[in-house]
């Protein structure tokens, strides 16, 4: 049939028009009626063998791109991507991440070697000399740190948890989400952001620890450290880790390497957000509270094995069942 | 139309699971840095709100100068940071308000909508794609790849395309009508070739040229036709009119419409 252009639309105008007001009303189709779907689905393939028809005709680009991006769209619409649901973060918690974590394990180690390296360099450098320090960080943000370590214990002013607490969620989620993604540039951000970080929390132990704060400082950090220290880590690792599926790509392209990665990745860049949340939490109110030291000692050595059980067994298939 | 030549546009050809093959316009980067613009100033005025917001709700001054900024503005810095186009790229289906009025929208690169884990690895991967500074890496990223993926897409397969609302240009008409005088002149039935059809069709559907120019091209076609038909008319841009008028059986339905009368 040699149709002419303006006869072809005249003829299936309605047509497109019908599969236009269905897709309108959802992007998801299968929240549509039953007999709706099946319309569309008859829609669809009449539109399929239209833009064969239009593209063979040689019709103009206007009706070709009209027919493109409404087969578009309802192609979209009819193999839509799976909704994310709130059981994910369930999933996520209970077994995904750290079994994410676990199968990264080698990348695990390595970053945090190259986090506790540099912070026990750090310590030590900033423990024999102030000029270690201050090589390090201005001397003002040494003084600083000094200071704000030698009377803690006693409690904020009143609203100053709340506040901190929003200040460690911005910079510490902050600080993990760039040392994960950084980890695009072959691994080489991570790396760097890694022992920075060491590095830095290092010399202001060391230096505090100089100062003759140590103590304070310790139980400070003691209670969320389990949380903060480690999930900084599991970004670090997590960027290495994708760093390392661009270079070690096997069979695949490098990109399809890491697409192949991405899950865990995403696992783990998630449960590390999590557990920094959480962490703010008890930076933010627990740490600083007036609680006697012995008592966060004790809370102290509770999470951290929490968190080690967690990381450990978590989401491990009972011995029972089939892998 | 079996093997399609690599495009030269910026068109992406998708191919689903029932041999059906579509294009879609995948957007270049300065639609996209205006978007980026566009969502940069939705996030300053959210901030300026929840701000004001703060202000009211604290009884402290916008200009009071404290020395430390609030809890809420921190948590709001954090959500606008990083969270923004995550929620709003899985909530609203691959679009931002920014994208959404530059009609643009994120989808995997086999055309489906993008998955919650696909928002989040791009728009994490925007802190390296912005380094050093002002997004030259994802700049350089997006001139090395023929779907203008920054690395946060290539990360996460994805693809950033336009969704201009398409606009088919009205049928053609003769205008004014074809009189019986004119149609006298031709032939009762006029067949023409494809190529020569197609090539009326491409003058007479243009509306943006200017009339001059429609003459002179009508001055180069028209007399190829003219000899085909043995006959010719005063106006080549009337007379190729006509023709088509003719060809696509418009004659025979003004005849059918005369008839009765």
């Amino acid at each position: 049939m040699n149709r002419t252009q303006d006869e072809f639309i005249a003829a299936r105008k309605p047509a497109w028009d019908e599969l236009d007001t269905l897709l309108a009303k959802r992007h998801l189709l299968h929240k549509l009626p039953p007999t709706s779907i099946s319309r569309a689905a008859g829609l669809y393939r009449e539109l399929c063998s239209d833009l064969m028809r239009a593209r063979a005709a040689g019709y103009t680009a206007d009706v070709i791109d009209l027919l493109d991006s409404l087969a578009a769209r309802t192609a979209s619409a009819m193999y839509s991507a799976p909704p994310y649901r709130w059981t994910g973060l369930r999933e996520l918690v209970t077994g995904g991440f750290p079994s994410s974590v676990r199968r990264n394990g080698r990348f695990l180690a390595l970053a945090a070697l190259l986090f506790i390296l540099p912070g026990l360099l750090g310590f030590f450098g900033a423990l024999r000399s102030r000029g270690f320090a201050v090589q390090v960080m201005s001397e003002e943000m040494v003084t600083q740190m000094e200071k704000s370590y030698a009377d803690l214990g006693h409690g904020r002013g009143d609203g100053a948890d709340g506040m901190m607490a929003s200040f460690y969620v911005y910079n510490n989620v902050g600080i993990a989400f760039r040392c994960f993604a950084t980890g695009i540039l072959f691994g080489l951000g991570s790396v760097f952001f890694l022992i920075y970080n060491g590095l830095t929390i290092g010399v202001v132990a060391g230096a505090v620890t100089a100062a003759g704060h140590g103590k304070n400082l310790f139980t400070f950090i003691a209670g969320h450290g389990a949380f903060e220290l480690t999930a900084i880590v599991f970004s670090g690792a997590a960027g290495m880790a994708m760093g390392y599926a661009l270079v070690h790509s096997g069979q695949r392209t490098r990109w399809a390497s890491l697409r192949a990665e991405a899950p865990d990745l995403f696992r783990m860049i998630m449960g590390a957000a999590l557990m920094l949340l959480i962490a703010a939490f008890i930076e933010g109110f627990w740490s600083p509270s007036t609680v006697l030291p012995p008592v966060k000692w004790g809370v102290a050595v509770l999470l951290h094995l929490l968190v080690l059980a967690y990381l450990l067994f978590a989401g491990r298939k009972a011995p029972g069942s089939n892998p | 139309m079996d093997d399609p030549p690599v495009q030269l546009d910026n068109t992406v050809e998708v191919e689903t699971p029932e041999h059906v093959r579509f294009r879609f316009h995948v957007a270049g980067p300065t639609r996209r840095a205006l978007a980026y613009l566009l969502d940069l100033v939705v996030r300053a005025g959210i901030l300026l709100i929840v701000e004001i917001v703060l202000a009211l709700a604290t009884g402290h001054h916008l200009t009071s100068g404290r020395a430390v900024m609030s809890g809420g503005t921190l948590l709001a810095l954090f959500i606008l940071e990083w969270v923004y186009y995550v929620a709003f790229e899985a909530a609203w289906n691959g679009t931002s308000p920014g994208k959404r009025a530059l009609h643009l929208r994120v989808v995997k690169a086999g055309g489906y909508p993008l998955s919650f884990m696909d928002a989040v690895l791009r728009n994490l991967l925007r802190t390296a794609d912005f380094l050093p500074v002002g997004y030259l890496l994802g700049l350089l990223a997006m001139s090395w790849d023929g779907r203008f993926a920054r690395l946060g897409d290539r990360a996460a397969g994805t693809m950033v395309v336009v969704e201009d609302p398409i606009r088919v240009a009205p049928a053609i008409s003769l205008d004014p009508p074809a009189t019986s005088a004119e149609l006298a002149a031709f032939p009762h039935r006029v067949i023409l070739p494809l190529p020569d059809r197609e090539a009326i069709e491409l003058l007479l559907r243009r509306r943006d040229l200017s009339p001059a120019r429609r003459e002179e091209l009508a001055e180069v076609m028209a007399p190829l036709v003219e000899k085909r038909l043995g006959m010719r008319l005063g106006d080549p841009v009337r007379f190729l009119a006509l023709v088509y008028y003719v060809a696509v059986g418009g004659a025979a339905k003004h005849e059918a419409g005369k008839g009765p009368a």
